[in-house]
């Protein structure tokens, strides 16, 4: 099977305004099979969104190659266009228009039939709460409903790729979980989704595979599970203790944590270094305070992305 | 929906929203009409001589106005861009499975709608209120040349809202071109009597080019191999102007 997306070798350069060459993509390339959600992570200025760019066909690529269910963003930028749905970092609405108008003409113009149309209008005007709204103009409407029907007309087409670049800010935590919930279903049915996102907890929650950019160029790519390889020196502890005394914060702090936070009796830290080392101190520490509770898990997405922004600069 | 059409529907709705706009290219130009026309006429008392023939003012202004309605027409339809770009959409839209040629063409189709309407609009004001008598039977022609000329200007404009960020930038540029497009031309006074170096530039000027076939359409005058070639010219410049205008929109990250 076609993947859904082929980037191999990507490079992009543009010109600042100062009139210096700053490199945007440097040597970029992944894979992303058809059906899978995929995530591209990294502080602004990484190269998420014109790496989105490319792949919607609005930015040339300088070199490389990257291709769309088969089709080269180059060579075929309309059959490529076809296979797509985008949700750009910026709000885009047609203010002057209605909100049913915004959702018709974003399928018109994306070749659905006019009764499909209508069909799908109504029944997304009910899923993203927009009912009593589909007749006001949109200037009229708050930032985070603009929001709300920008994401929603991506729901009025059945294209196999959904490209969503930062597409969840400024939506209210309901309509988010909405939205990740409908994204998730929309896989299941064989629809790939490739996300940018700097909310790491939504990354972690929605896809399967995820690539960390920072300046241009790949951090780490792959599967959560791998990601979490990478960091293998690093986890978080949670700690429960009988009871406190005035040095145990002092205690803590003394065995060199990336970050600890002490609420009452209980503690979280993150620690970088051996699992076996900690345990030893840990032991000694809880000869004076017993431990009640103890857990040990891997690093959050969070974790592991500071830790290898850290590691690049 | 085929790609153009669906544009023409999303300008249409848009429009359709706000009759300023519709207003501006529909009327303004009537007003010159009424307004520059009559008072010009009065001032000038006799009539003006084109190749041989005398004809009032304003059926010589008349075609001059139909030039106006085809740049007004024109300058707001570009603007859509800036309000593209205003609303966030401009970037969205490229994203759409439709050619940056049919994006284009599909935009000014509804508009070059307009322009007819206007145009009609401006003979019956001209020949029904203001007693200007022109020819009839060139109709088509004229509503040819308005809608070529239309579509040239609208690319030309394109192209500055295009590549233009700062929609002041846009507006400034496009006062000092409509300024000097309409005077430095053939639109409110014959070219013969004026000095070479005025003459020059006004030779070179699309207006010119596009107000002497439309008083050929409207009034007959003219000579046939100048007209001809300025009716290439004009066809050419549309033609130049949409490559250009294309080229901008591809190159628009």
């Amino acid at each position: 099977m076609t993947n859904a997306i082929e980037v191999a070798g990507v490079q992009k350069s543009y010109r600042a305004k100062d009139g210096e060459l700053v490199r945007a993509l440097d040597g970029i390339s992944f894979e992303v099979p058809q059906g899978r959600i995929y995530g591209l992570l990294g502080p602004n200025g990484a190269g998420k969104s014109t790496l989105v760019k490319i792949l919607s066909t609005i930015t040339p690529l300088d070199s490389g190659r990257a291709a769309v269910m088969g089709f080269d963003v180059t060579r075929q930028p309309l059959a490529v266009r076809e296979k797509l749905a985008v949700v750009l970092q910026q709000t885009a609405t047609e203010n002057l228009l209605t909100v049913r108008d915004n959702l018709l003409i974003y399928a018109y113009l994306h070749g659905v039939k006019s009764a499909v149309a209508e069909q799908r209008l109504r029944a997304l005007a009910e899923e993203f709460e927009l009912g009593e709204r589909l007749r006001d103009t949109v200037q009229e409407l708050s930032l985070g409903t603009k929001r709300r029907i920008q994401v929603a007309k991506i729901f009025m087409l059945d294209t196999p790729l959904i490209i969503l670049d930062e597409a969840t800010t400024g939506m209210d935590p309901l309509m988010k979980r909405r939205v990740m919930d409908r994204l998730r279903a929309e896989a299941r049915n064989g629809r790939t989704i490739l996300l940018t996102t700097q909310v790491l907890s939504e990354a972690e929650e929605l896809c399967e595979s995820i690539m960390i950019l920072d300046q241009g160029r790949s951090m780490a790519s792959g599967t959560l599970r791998e990601l979490r390889k990478l960091s293998t020196r690093l986890f978080r502890v949670n700690l429960l203790f009988a009871g406190t005394d005035g040095d145990l914060v002092g205690r803590l702090k003394a065995l060199n944590p990336v970050e600890l936070q002490v609420d009452g009796n209980s503690a979280e830290m993150v620690f970088e270094g051996e699992e076996a080392s900690l345990l030893g101190k840990l032991a000694d520490i809880s000869r004076d305070t017993p431990i009640l509770q103890f857990e040990v898990r891997g690093p959050t997405l969070e974790e592991i992305f500071i830790a290898l922004m850290k590691e690049n600069r | 929906m085929s790609g153009i059409a669906a544009v023409f529907y999303r300008d249409y709705r848009q429009r359709m929203t706000n009759i300023g706009f519709v207003f501006w290219d529909l009327f303004v130009p009537l007003a010159y009409l009424l307004l520059f026309g009559l008072g010009f006429e009065r001032m000038l008392g006799g009539s003006i001589a084109i190749a041989g023939e005398n004809f009032g003012y304003i059926e010589f202004l008349l075609p001059g106005v139909l030039g106006m309605v085809t740049f007004s027409v024109a300058m707001n339809t570009s603007w859509g861009f800036f309000m593209d770009k205003d609303s966030g959409i401009f970037y969205e839209l490229l994203t759409y499975p439709i050619t940056r040629l049919q994006l284009l063409v599909g935009k000014i189709s509804f508009n070059l709608l307009l322009a007819v309407i206007g145009s009609m609009l401006a003979i019956i004001l001209g020949v029904v209120g203001m007693n200007a008598s022109i020819r009839w039977s060139l109709l088509p022609l004229t509503a040819a040349i308005v809608v070529t000329a239309t579509a040239g200007w609208f690319f030309l404009f394109s192209v500055f809202a295009i590549k233009l960020a700062r929609m002041d930038s846009f507006n400034t540029l496009l006062s000092a071109t409509y300024i000097l497009l309409m005077f430095l031309s053939s639109m409110f006074y014959p070219l013969s009597d004026l000095p070479i170096w005025f003459r020059l530039p006004a030779y070179i000027n699309p207006m010119t080019w596009q107000v002497d076939l439309l008083r050929f359409s409207l009034l007959g005058v003219g000579s046939a191999m100048p007209l001809l070639l300025e009716g290439a010219a004009v066809l050419v410049f549309a033609l130049v102007c949409l490559a250009l205008a294309v080229r901008a929109l591809n190159r628009a990250d």
